[in-house]
């Protein structure tokens, strides 16, 4: 190897195996981690530097199969294809070896390079799994490596056996398929030698007679003839089996896993139910599931308040005299109350968001690493059938919870283009962090507890209203959930904290400078005396339809850049903490509900333009800002009766 | 058979698979196949998704998609 030499290898393999924690590991950057599958949505590159070599490392989605049939499985096997990786990192989870070797049977026929790293080797051995990696090494005849990725065990020797790889290149070829497949593909093969295609030979001739799309599209552009022969072949094997030659190939594929399975691989049941068998068996029952789901995010809700609350009164005291002492030692000048306002909107994001948002992700994010969120999906794909997505639904509203823009991400594990947009709509109702920060802040704080439950329970009914009547108007099939259940495992504690920093330094970094601008200029705009202009504009719906004051008008429109602002700004311009003698409960209920369902803020917007287009993302602000007037509107109305 | 129509607790073979082609081989990349043993762990109430172990690992799998399953009792 000489000095400065780049390789690059490539992470692939199912979903939840481990890919980005191994990711993270090489590169020292955190790419998100949780257990469930699919949260890797997009590619992500990074590099490290290792024995005078700089290795380019990629790290693809999870995938189930390299058949054409989702986006991201496309990007990976163009990318393994076209970018002709010098080492494809297989990471195979140890404790689901059987279904892993089926993609591995399809990794190894696209004949790159291929180390295949055994992860979760540790959660295998608690299980009673014993794998003869050296039996499967020679079985498929690639590099076997057991890892442990969450403690970085064994991904040196990985890094060290690619180095290697890359000096001398090898094909494999010894997985064979039945004698009539093989025949076939031999003759494929032979009348495909020609063809100028960059995939190898022997795997097109695997995937015509799988039927893929794609390549039998290339083909058929390059030489039509093939086609022919191709079905007349595909016909043979259906004879032969009785069954489609696609479902032919993919169920010797999967006997050819078993098979090696059970040649590598020892079980020993345990006779003693583990800690996680046990949870398992309780959050997921019939009934009782249901009873623990409700507790447990009824108390994430109630401790994110509580702990809110709590922080938020101590920083209170601690800002309480800032005032005083700027008015005594800059002065009243125009600048001073300017800089005042600049000062004032981060005291009170701190002060205010902070407390809320701080608990929320860190609750999340354990939940998440847990392996709990599946188990969500697994209990309301049933309520989800109703809004014409399914379970897996679930996954993108409760990291909706947290941040609509992931929320709205995530909703690429939806299998079809009409699931995912639904869902995508419904994540943009779902009250996120900075929701939550005005529902607890302002309602939970001034009005009650029961108020701001009652709110959450509100958007859960209109964001099942929303979803029945969208599952009415976009036509189609639901799809039928399928996915993987993870094992619990014991949340990791290092994870935990880099995510939720990762979550504060966005609003610390992106949150902090917009709100000291929106303070100085709404600063700005009351000195200058131009207030009453831009609220009497903004009137007949802030003040005579919403009943609220004249000032939340402007603050709704700030709010468009980061909700939590309507809140924030709030309260540095009534000055901290006065809220409660300037707005009446019903006023803060409204302006809640307003907040909840109006337009979604700009990130989320642009995600939402960028995923969908932007009419759709126009329709969508349109229409929630209308609704969501006309609902507070109403609201109002009824709570004249209550107050 | 279909696979709905099984007990938690017991386990069924793979006899067949009512569907496309796409389905099929969505379920073969998951390890269901013709021959596979499956295994029921649990359910959820009114005829929700089904847990299931197959191949040592667990899914959860629609009922819908389930009943589609053609299974003999083992």
């Amino acid at each position: 190897m000489t000095d400065g030499e780049k390789i690059n290898i490539v992470l692939a393999g199912q979903g939840n195996t481990g890919k980005s924690a191994v990711f993270n590991y090489l590169t020292g950057l955190h790419q998100h981690i949780g257990n469930w599958a699919g949260k890797t949505i997009e590619k992500c590159e990074g590099s490290l530097y290792y024995k005078g070599c700089n290795i380019d490392v990629l790290d693809l989605p999870g995938i189930y199969s390299l058949t054409t049939i989702s986006v991201e499985e496309i990007i990976s096997r163009e990318y393994i294809i076209h970018h002709k990786p010098d080492c494809v990192i297989n990471i195979v989870d140890s404790t689901n070896l059987e279904r892993n070797l089926i993609f591995t049977i399809q990794l190894l026929e696209l004949e790159c390079p291929v180390i295949l790293a055994l992860n979760m080797i540790d959660l295998a051995k608690k299980k009673g799994i014993k794998i003869n990696y050296q039996k499967l090494q020679s079985l498929i005849d690639v590099p076997v490596i057991p890892t442990i990725a969450s403690r970085g065990s064994g991904l040196t020797k990985i890094v060290d056996k690619a180095l290697e790889l890359k000096t001398g290149k090898k094909d494999h070829g010894i997985l064979k398929y039945g004698k009539e497949i093989e025949n076939c593909i031999a003759q494929l093969s032979d009348i495909l030698k020609d063809i100028n295609l960059p995939y190898p030979q022997r795997w097109i001739a695997i995937k015509l007679l799988e039927k893929d799309k794609d390549i039998t599209k290339l083909v058929g552009e390059k030489k039509p003839e093939i086609l022919e022969k191709v079905k007349q072949l595909c016909r043979n094997l259906e004879e032969i089996h009785g069954h489609d030659s696609s479902v032919v190939i993919a169920d010797e594929r999967s006997h050819f896993a078993a098979q090696i399975t059970s040649e590598t691989e020892e079980i020993t049941p345990h006779r003693k139910i583990s800690l996680s068998d046990w949870l398992d068996a309780i959050t997921t029952h019939k009934f009782i599931g249901y009873i623990v789901m409700i507790l447990i995010l009824g108390g994430m809700f109630f401790t994110v308040f509580s702990f809110g609350n709590w922080f938020s009164t101590c920083l209170e005291k601690i800002f309480k005299d800032w005032h005083n002492w700027w008015n005594i030692n800059v002065g009243i000048t125009f600048l001073a109350s300017l800089g005042w306002s600049a000062i004032e909107s981060v005291l009170a994001l701190v002060q205010i968001a902070l407390p809320y948002i701080l608990p929320f992700y860190i609750i999340l994010y354990i939940l998440e690493d847990w392996g709990y969120i599946a188990r969500i999906s697994f209990l309301t794909d049933r309520l989800m059938h109703k809004m014409g997505i399914h379970g897996k639904g679930c996954i993108p509203f409760i990291i909706g919870f947290g941040c609509n823009v992931p929320g709205c991400l995530a909703c690429r594990i939806m299998e079809s283009k009409r699931e995912r947009f639904i869902t995508a709509v419904l994540v943009t109702l779902i009250p996120c962090s900075a929701v939550s920060v005005i529902i607890f802040g302002l309602v939970g704080k001034y009005v009650g507890i029961l108020w701001a439950f009652g709110l959450y329970l509100f958007a859960m009914i209109i964001v099942f209203i929303v979803g029945k009547i969208s599952s009415k108007l976009l036509l189609g099939e639901p799809v039928e959930l399928i996915m993987p259940m993870p094992d619990y495992k014991t949340p990791d504690i290092k994870t935990i904290i880099y995510q939720t920093w990762d979550a504060l330094k966005e609003f610390i970094f992106i949150a902090a400078p917009i709100v000291i601008i929106s303070g100085v200029v709404i600063q700005a705009i009351n000195l200058a005396g131009w207030m009453p202009f831009i609220s009497s504009f903004l009137n007949p719906v802030t003040v005579k339809w919403l009943g609220l004051p004249a000032i939340t008008g402007i603050l709704l429109i700030f709010g468009i850049l980061r909700k939590e602002l309507i809140l924030v700004m709030l309260a540095a311009f009534l000055g901290t903490s006065n809220i409660a003698d300037a707005l009446t409960s019903q006023q803060m209920i409204t302006l809640a509900v307003v907040s909840m369902f109006y337009v979604p803020c700009v990130a989320t917007i642009s995600v939402f333009w960028k995923e969908y287009g932007w009419k759709k993302a126009m329709t969508i602000c349109i229409l929630e800002t209308v609704g969501a007037i006309i609902l507070a509107g109403v609201i109002k109305r009824i709570l004249d009766f209550v107050f | 058979m279909s696979l709905t129509d099984i007990k938690d607790g017991q386990s069924g073979i793979i006899v067949s698979i009512n569907g496309g082609k796409t389905l099929i081989k969505r379920l073969a990349d998951l390890g269901l196949s013709t021959g596979t043993e499956i295994k029921i762990i649990g359910r959820t109430l009114f005829s929700g998704p089904l847990q299931i172990e197959v191949c040592g690992s667990r899914l959860v799998i629609g009922s819908g998609l389930a009943s589609k399953i053609i299974v003999k009792l083992k």
